[in-house]
């Protein structure tokens, strides 16, 4: 039970206390979710049960956040139009490149939000998630203190990505970050939402990350967005996540996760305008213990969209995925294509896969294919390289970059670099 | 071979009780029967219900979600619906510790 | 003379026999109920259910330990709540004696299904055995000669209730293993209170060629709401058995619960063929799986056509190394109707292989929804499964569902699902139409290819009628 009091907010504006008072109420009454049922059937809800906020004590007392010295030289070398870099959701600083700054494109804390567009966060933030959704929503809900605001205008195209960078707070801390995204008609832009940082020990203080995504592609409008989970081994993370695409709007959203102890996300997209297009391409690679429960959601409210998921999963060590996927398309939602694909790939014993890939299709003018596969690695792939003379290691390395590859090719060029060597990286542990 | 960790005092257990614990990463479950501790995963092979919130019959665990049984001492099923055996761990008692090796 | 009117009649008929029907319903000697129907479920109808079939008190404890399982078990939450939660466990006659249930006149039974058998072109004597008119099929001399030849076989196949008198020690050793009462609400109900159904044994290295049809064998009594069936293929044995019709069956009892459990033993075979047409009124929930051991095959396949709510998910437990397990499921969900089938396979030993090809179609306002687990063990190394889905929309207001759950916990496994959800393509159409046919016709035939992986399975006589009735359903012309 959490009381008012604990709730620290300087929300200047009433809507705002008013939405957070609702989510609190709702996180009251709501009981933790019963493991078993629906889609709490593979993760334990006690997991992500916040420990007592000192995240803020850290801030205060003026500890220098991480640096982000890597992404701060892409921004100066013209690779990122801008760059905000967030503590613990309480100190966002923001720095923005010329061209960004030059077309009107938008990228502050909320908070500063709130105040500065306040027609356009108060008509978006909650319309998608709030306080109908569920518990660990409605814990967002209330004690999200500062979370990032990005706002594309209106026809402004921008090539390169904005990149924000949310860097948890140490050991035995929570934190709650939100992000709120609109992208204007016919506008276009790369966000990539980075979560690292965070506790290493999952067993004497795991931080607790509980965040919420929501963005809004007007008509017309083209986004990318990457959400890259990198935390530590002793972080606990929860995301939900939810995009509404408008009439002849496109999406393209790309889930990976690589860190974490225990990860549990929800991503979803809702085609809400005739010609609406979204694509899905997520990739998990899980090692040592690690637990991954990944839940998509398509929904087709409008006729004639299109969407498309490929969700990839790597397996080694003692690591679990369980993936559940969901098409829904709506009884006035004629004349739409929907596909989904789900391959894990298990590379050694003691991993454990699971994938309910669901479909609920109201009507009968539809196009809708589902596929899922979980297995080890061909062996008549590792047979044709070792007749080639490569050594065992080194062709499960190359068949998982292939694997990985066209999944990869969707990512920002920088991105793609980075998380590549990542990768290689994990494999060369094999 | 990993080692034995201590999890509880035998008397946090009453006997007739079922308790949980997180070891090494694998979820148990300690049982205090009339003929002693017993420890088996914490996962019902059936559906994978946490097997906890069941309880004891003479030296089976039931689950309580459809009635599955398991031998404690051996793992083996001895009521369906559940088919495959449950996985146990070696226990020991020092003093009025417990012990369990996964 | 409606259904009330009927229950009336009989009411009033059987109060003559002498016993007092507004007697209270306090714990008197269950003989009383002898000749009366009384609503409802509780200890003393379980009681005089046993005692009327004078089983052995092993059987008689296990009914009413169900039936207090089943009273604690709580609806499932999932499935159609809607559906499942206006049946009304109170409102229910669970035993009849056929006296009772042959009162019935032809007047009573629903005009679509008189209809049906019409254009059918169902013989008199079977129309009134469906229509529930008569207690008996007429078939007594088929069935005797069949029956010889079995008994030289050393092939056991009786009804469920014969069987238990006749060889109990077999019943007692397999009756709820593969099955048990805490399995689920419907599996309790039916522990508790079944009657009929099939006891089928075939001993070792036996193969029945001609399949076993239950047809022949049952009366309207057999032919009940909870039947229970059991059939064991000893090692080596073969066996086919294929139960239902596709001509619709009516009953006024409009809950229907079976089980049926099948052991197949090493290097055995089993196929159970069934097609259910029942009565649009009728909930029909079924729990059927089957044991199979080292090298031997199971095969379920399995028709559904009539009925309000079907709830039924053939599963396929694979405990002995090289096992082989198939369901091949074909659902048809016309107006007003949900067909919530599915399948489930457990693949327990290594080496052990499934295949599971489900096919719906949902027309008007039909919901077919399929509901699948694969769930792979730790020690099923070297598993294969290969789950197929596919589902056809006719119709604006038609629905589909698929949740196919997939749980694998071992890396040498090769699992593959595939799911399409499509209506009949306008190109199709054309192209058939523009052959000179119908459009109705052009529809039936594509729906007859979209179900041919079912129907080449049946043995002929049903797909021919199988064929027929969907051709009726496509033309609306039922319902």
């Amino acid at each position: 039970m959490m009381k008012n009091t604990e709730l620290e907010t300087s929300d200047k504006q009433t809507w705002l206390s008013e939405k957070r008072k609702l989510s609190l109420e709702r996180f009251n009454e709501q009981p933790l979710p019963r493991r078993g049922l629906n889609l709490w059937r593979y993760t334990d809800p006690n997991k992500f049960i916040a420990v007592p906020n000192t995240a803020g004590v850290e801030a205060k007392t003026g500890r220098q956040p991480p640096g982000a010295e890597n992404e701060k030289k892409n921004l100066a070398n013209g690779h990122l139009a801008a760059l905000a870099v967030d503590f613990a959701c309480r100190e966002i600083g923001v720095e923005m490149g010329s061209e960004a700054r030059s077309k009107g494109v938008v990228v502050s804390s909320l908070s500063a939000a709130v105040l500065s567009h306040p027609e356009i966060v108060e008509k978006y933030l909650y319309s998608l998630i709030n306080d109908q959704f569920g518990k660990f929503e409605a814990m967002n809900g209330a004690m999200w203190n500062d979370g990032i605001f990005v706002y594309v205008p209106k026809n402004i195209t921008i090539e390169k990505p904005i990149h924000l960078v949310r860097e948890s707070a140490e050991a035995g801390a929570s934190q709650f970050p939100r992000l709120l995204i609109v992208i204007g008609e016919n506008a276009e832009a790369t966000i990539i939402d980075e979560y690292r940082g965070g506790s290493l020990d999952s067993d004497k203080a795991p931080t607790q990350s509980n965040g919420a995504v929501e963005i809004i592609g007007l008509a017309n409008s083209r986004t990318r967005y990457v959400s890259l989970q990198r935390q530590g081994s002793g972080v606990n993370a929860y995301l939900t996540h939810r995009a509404r695409i408008e009439k002849s709007a496109t999406m393209l959203t790309i889930p990976l996760a690589f860190g974490g102890s225990t990860t549990k996300q929800n991503f979803g997209v809702i085609l809400d305008g005739q010609g609406a297009d979204s694509k899905m391409a997520g990739l998990l690679f899980g090692t040592d213990y690690q637990h991954f429960d990944n839940h998509t959601l398509h929904h087709h409210s409008a006729g004639q969209t299109t969407s498309n998921i490929n969700f990839k999963v790597v397996l080694k060590d003692k690591a679990h995925s369980a993936y559940t996927g969901l098409i829904r398309i709506d009884k006035t939602a004629k004349t739409c294509a929907a596909y989904q694909e789900n391959r894990n790939l298990l590379l050694n014993p003691g991993t454990k896969a699971e994938t309910v890939p669901e479909l609920e299709i109201l009507n009968e003018d539809v196009s809708c294919t589902h596929g899922a596969t979980v297995g080890p690695i061909d062996p008549l792939q590792l047979f044709y390289l070792s007749c080639r003379g490569i050594a065992h290691k080194d062709a499960v390395r190359m068949i998982v970059s292939g694997y990985v590859a066209s999944t990869f090719g969707l990512l920002p060029e920088d991105l793609r670099e980075q998380i590549s060597a990542y990768v290689t990286a994990r494999l060369e542990e094999i | 071979m990993s080692t034995f960790v201590r999890i509880a005092s035998t008397e946090d257990i009453p006997q007739g009780k079922l308790k949980a614990f997180e070891v090494n990463h694998v979820l148990i479950v300690v049982a205090h029967t009339v003929d002693g501790f017993y420890a088996v995963a914490d996962e019902c092979t059936h559906d994978s219900e946490p097997i906890h919130t069941g309880r004891i019959r003479g030296n089976e665990i039931m689950c309580s979600r459809h009635g599955a049984r398991f031998d404690l001492k051996t793992g083996a099923v001895t009521a369906p619906p559940a088919v495959v055996p449950i996985d146990t761990y070696e226990l020991k008692i020092e003093g009025e510790e417990i012990f369990v090796r996964v | 003379m409606s259904n009330a009117g009927v229950v009336e009649q009989q009411k009033r008929d059987l109060s003559t026999i002498g016993a007092d029907y507004t007697a209270k319903y306090g714990f008197h000697d269950p003989v009383d109920y002898f000749h009366k129907g009384v609503r409802g479920v509780n200890h003393e109808v379980v009681e005089m259910i046993s005692r009327m079939k004078k089983e052995p008190k092993w059987m008689n404890e296990i009914r009413h330990e169900a039936f207090e399982i089943f009273l604690q078990k709580p609806m499932p939450t999932w499935g159609d709540s809607a559906l499942l939660n206006e049946i009304k466990f109170d409102n229910i006659y669970y035993f009849m004696k056929p006296i009772e249930n042959t009162q019935k006149s032809w007047d009573d039974v629903p005009e679509y299904i008189r209809k049906t058998f019409d254009k059918l072109g169902i013989p008199e004597a079977e129309k009134n055995f469906l229509g529930g008119v008569s207690a008996q099929y007429e078939s007594e001399v088929v069935y005797h000669s069949l029956r010889e030849d079995l008994v030289k076989l050393g092939v056991v196949f009786l009804d469920m209730d014969t069987g238990l008198r006749e060889y109990p020690e077999i019943v007692r050793q397999y009756f709820g293993t593969v099955i048990p009462a805490s399995d689920n609400k419907f599996a309790a109900l039916n522990t508790a209170v079944w009657s009929g159904g099939s006891f089928i044994y075939v001993p070792q290295g036996v193969n029945v060629t001609a399949p076993l049809q239950a047809y022949f064998r049952i009366n309207a009594e057999n032919m009940g709401q909870f039947e229970r069936t059991l059939i064991i293929a000893d090692k080596g044995a073969r066996v086919h058995y294929i139960e239902g019709c596709t001509a619709p069956v009516y009953s006024t009892e409009s809950l229907h619960s079976a089980v049926v459990e099948m052991v197949a033993m090493d290097e055995s075979y089993i196929r159970y063929t069934t097609i259910q047409n029942w009565s649009r009124n009728i909930y029909n929930l079924v729990t059927k799986r089957a044991n199979a051991y080292k090298n031997s095959t199971v095969e379920w396949v399995d028709g559904n056509l009539g009925s309000r709510l079907t709830m039924k998910f053939p599963c396929i437990q694979l405990l002995g190394e090289g096992a082989k397990g198939e369901i091949l499921s074909v659902a048809f969900a016309g107006v007003d109707q949900h067909q919530d089938a599915g399948a489930k396979v457990i693949h327990v030993a290594p080496n052990t292989s499934s295949r599971i090809t489900s096919k719906s179609i949902s027309k008007d306002n039909g919901r077919a929804s399929y509901r699948g687990l694969v769930k792979v063990h730790k020690g099923a190394t070297n598993s294969k499964v290969s789950v197929e889905c596919d589902a056809l929309l006719i119709g604006r207001d038609a629905r589909s569902d698929t949740y196919p759950t997939m749980e694998i916990d071992n890396d040498q496994v090769k699992i593959e699902h595939e799911a399409r959800v499509s209506k009949v393509a306008e190109e199709q159409l054309f192209y058939l139409t523009s052959r000179g046919l119908t459009e109705d016709g052009a529809r039936l035939l594509i729906v007859n290819g979209f179900m041919e992986p079912f129907t080449k399975e049946l043995p002929l006589e049903y797909a021919v009628e199988l064929n027929r009735l969907i051709e009726l359903e496509m033309e609306g012309s039922i319902g």
